[in-house]
């Protein structure tokens, strides 16, 4: 086992690195819980919550963030297992109960966490690879995750705190000897051994014998010892900017979906801005809803239901109400957005004219009769705002049966899958 | 283990919490730090160090209930077995596959490029991590869109030739830095001693 270390040991391997690292990416972790939370509840609200609808763009930034944040988590996660990877061949594998438990957890941690991104990834283009329900999973392993990496936070404070700022003594290169590097207490000899210093290579051999097993383990480890090495500060330096260039180019070549101003660097993003039936990617098809025969008959009304008065709306009574242009962006779940001019009437002077009371929320209810999102909740906020329109042009056409002919919901910072397409029925609740 | 105290978990958890007073304020005490501390408050502040700790691992352990709590509530017991599963496969792929690759390769790249500057080999090495992230992002997008995306809107672009674009422009800024820096930075590899007992 020490030998596995002495071969893995390497300049960023250093608790200092482990540091440095580990903040970044637990910022991370940290603002996608934060805003995988606020889409959950925008989704899935309790009774008393409400939000903000301004800016109008506001979902757009907190998903778009939750999308970026997640992949730049690949990167980072990957540079901090690289520079813990010695710390899996600790020895005694296990010191204790204690030991034992902390082990367990970072192994759920770091295996909890892959999969966490993989799945997030994945779902961001609808592929479902696997044998569990994403949304449910997701969630869950969020809580998961926030619980795992506050006790990591916890045990490992003493280390965290004193390799927090850039003096922090012992940073690996063998100018100290006591260090208790990230828990085998071996960091520093380890890569002072490694790194050409003989003095150190010196001390190594008399605490540890230099004594190789014969075999072919030897010869293994003789051979990995006989590679040069790149010096300290090149390598450490080289880590950094390998772990940036790489953080950059997979947010900067996927976020375009989102962020305007990179979509000309948009080489990987699952969607593209304007690329869709009128300019603006589709989600749910009429297909895959089954409702192109209900959304083109002639017979389609959208009622309206408050306080037991049912009244019925054709498309040509809608178009003849007063008709209000916005604009707005369709900002999905899956991290991609576009926005869009929509024009329609406002949901507030339909609830007017059934003299709604102001303080009513509305159940959304569309012709699709499967699907979670065909029945949803649109808060009084939402109701009220200037803004949401019972939307029947897209970009000064008549709205695409995939955009939710013949009416759909458009609102202020709410995701995309409760801007309900092809309204059917609008009841306050 | 919430009632474990920093004398028993300290050789698991990184040893004695403070080696030197001017790293003792990143919890948020209220002691000067600016002068070395008496015996006495050194010995408060790694007390505040255990309550701080104890806190967390305390806060941690219920928000780890709470996610577990969360999912089994939500997903079908049947389905759970799929999580575990996963989550185990993640870490055998990583620990037993993807290190040991990362590993070899660096002994391989640093073997291949004995004669050129630990600058050259960094940056050529920074290319190689750089371009296998952006192509471990990219090559499902690849994939996926064989499997016939639910929409045409879905995985749009040609991502087959983004990605080789990518690589052909990484190529080239790697190849250009590497010239660079070997024109600039003459210094050959740290050998590694030859007294290692071969």
């Amino acid at each position: 086992m020490y030998e596995a270390q002495r071969a893995l040991a390497s300049p960023v391997r250093n608790p200092r690195m482990a540091t440095v690292i580990g903040r970044l990416l637990g910022a991370a972790f940290l603002i996608c819980f934060g805003t995988g939370l606020y889409s959950h509840f925008l989704q899935e609200p309790l009774g008393w919550m409400r939000f903000a609808t301004r800016p109008e763009f506001l979902y757009q930034v907190t998903q778009g963030t939750h999308i970026v944040a997640g992949i730049a988590c690949l990167p980072l996660l990957l540079a901090k297992l690289y520079i813990v990877f010695p710390e899996l061949f600790a020895f005694p594998p296990v010191r204790g109960l204690v030991h034992f438990l902390e082990r367990a957890s970072i192994a759920l941690f770091v295996g909890a966490s892959l999969v966490q991104i993989t799945i997030g990834l994945l779902n961001t283009y609808q592929w479902y690879p696997w044998p569990f329900p994403f949304r449910q999973v997701h969630f869950a392993l969020g809580w998961v995750l926030i619980g795992l990496l506050v006790i990591h936070i916890g045990v490992k404070l003493p280390v965290i705190t004193r390799y927090w700022s850039k003096s922090a003594p012992n940073i690996g290169n063998g100018s100290g000897s006591s260090g208790d590097g990230m828990g085998s207490g071996d960091a520093d000899h380890l890569v002072a051994a490694v790194s050409g210093n003989r003095a150190f290579n010196a001390e190594a051999v008399r605490l540890w014998g230099s004594t190789r097993p014969s075999g072919v383990t030897g010869r293994v480890l003789d051979y990995i010892d006989a590679t040069p090495r790149v010096a300290n500060g090149v390598s450490r330096r080289g880590f950094l900017t390998t772990v940036g260039v790489a953080t950059t180019a997979v947010v900067g070549l996927t976020a375009g979906q989102t962020f305007t101003p990179l979509n000309a660097v948009n080489l990987f993003g699952p969607r593209k801005k304007g690329v869709g039936q009128q300019g603006v990617p589709v989600n749910r098809t009429s297909e895959q809803a089954q409702v192109a025969d209900a959304a083109l008959a002639p017979a389609w009304a959208l009622t309206l239901v408050v306080a037991g008065t049912e009244r019925a709306f054709t498309r040509a009574e809608l178009l003849a109400l007063p008709q209000t242009s916005v604009r707005l962006p369709i900002a999905c779940v899956e991290g991609w957005s576009q926005m869009a001019s929509w024009r329609g009437v406002r949901l507030r002077d339909l609830a007017d004219l059934m003299d709604a009371d102001p303080e009513t929320s509305f159940r959304l209810i569309s012709l699709e009769e499967r699907g979670s999102f065909s029945k949803t909740q649109m808060g009084r906020e939402y109701v009220r705002d200037p803004l949401t329109l019972v939307a029947l042009e897209l970009n000064g056409e008549t709205l695409d049966l995939e955009h939710g002919y013949p009416a759909r919901m458009i609102a202020p910072g709410r995701p995309g899958v409760l801007q309900t397409k092809w309204l059917s029925r609008i009841e306050a609740i | 283990m919430g009632a474990d105290t920093n004398g028993s978990l300290g050789p698991a958890f990184g040893g004695p919490a403070f080696g030197r007073p001017g790293n003792v304020g990143v919890g948020g005490a209220g002691i000067s730090l600016l002068n070395p501390p008496p015996a006495g408050i050194a010995a408060s502040t790694s007390q505040r160090m255990r309550g701080i700790r104890l806190v967390l691992v305390s806060i941690g352990l219920l928000l780890l209930a709470w996610g577990t709590f969360v999912m089994f509530d939500s997903v079908r017991l049947t389905r759970i077995p799929g999580v575990a599963l996963w989550i185990a496969a993640a870490i055998a792929l990583h620990d037993a596959i993807l290190a040991p690759i990362v590993f070899a390769f660096g002994i391989a790249l640093r073997r291949v490029g004995r004669r050129a500057t630990g600058t050259v080999i960094a940056i050529i090495q920074s290319g190689i991590v750089v371009g296998s992230i952006v192509s471990l992002v990219a090559v499902p997008l690849i994939v996926a869109k064989n499997f016939a995306p639910a929409n045409a809107t879905v995985l749009p672009l040609n991502y087959g030739l983004n990605l080789g674009l990518f690589w052909v422009v990484l190529a080239l800024v790697t190849v250009g830095l590497s010239v660079l820096a070997f024109v600039r930075w003459r210094q050959p590899v740290e050998a590694f001693p030859d007294d290692s007992g071969r």
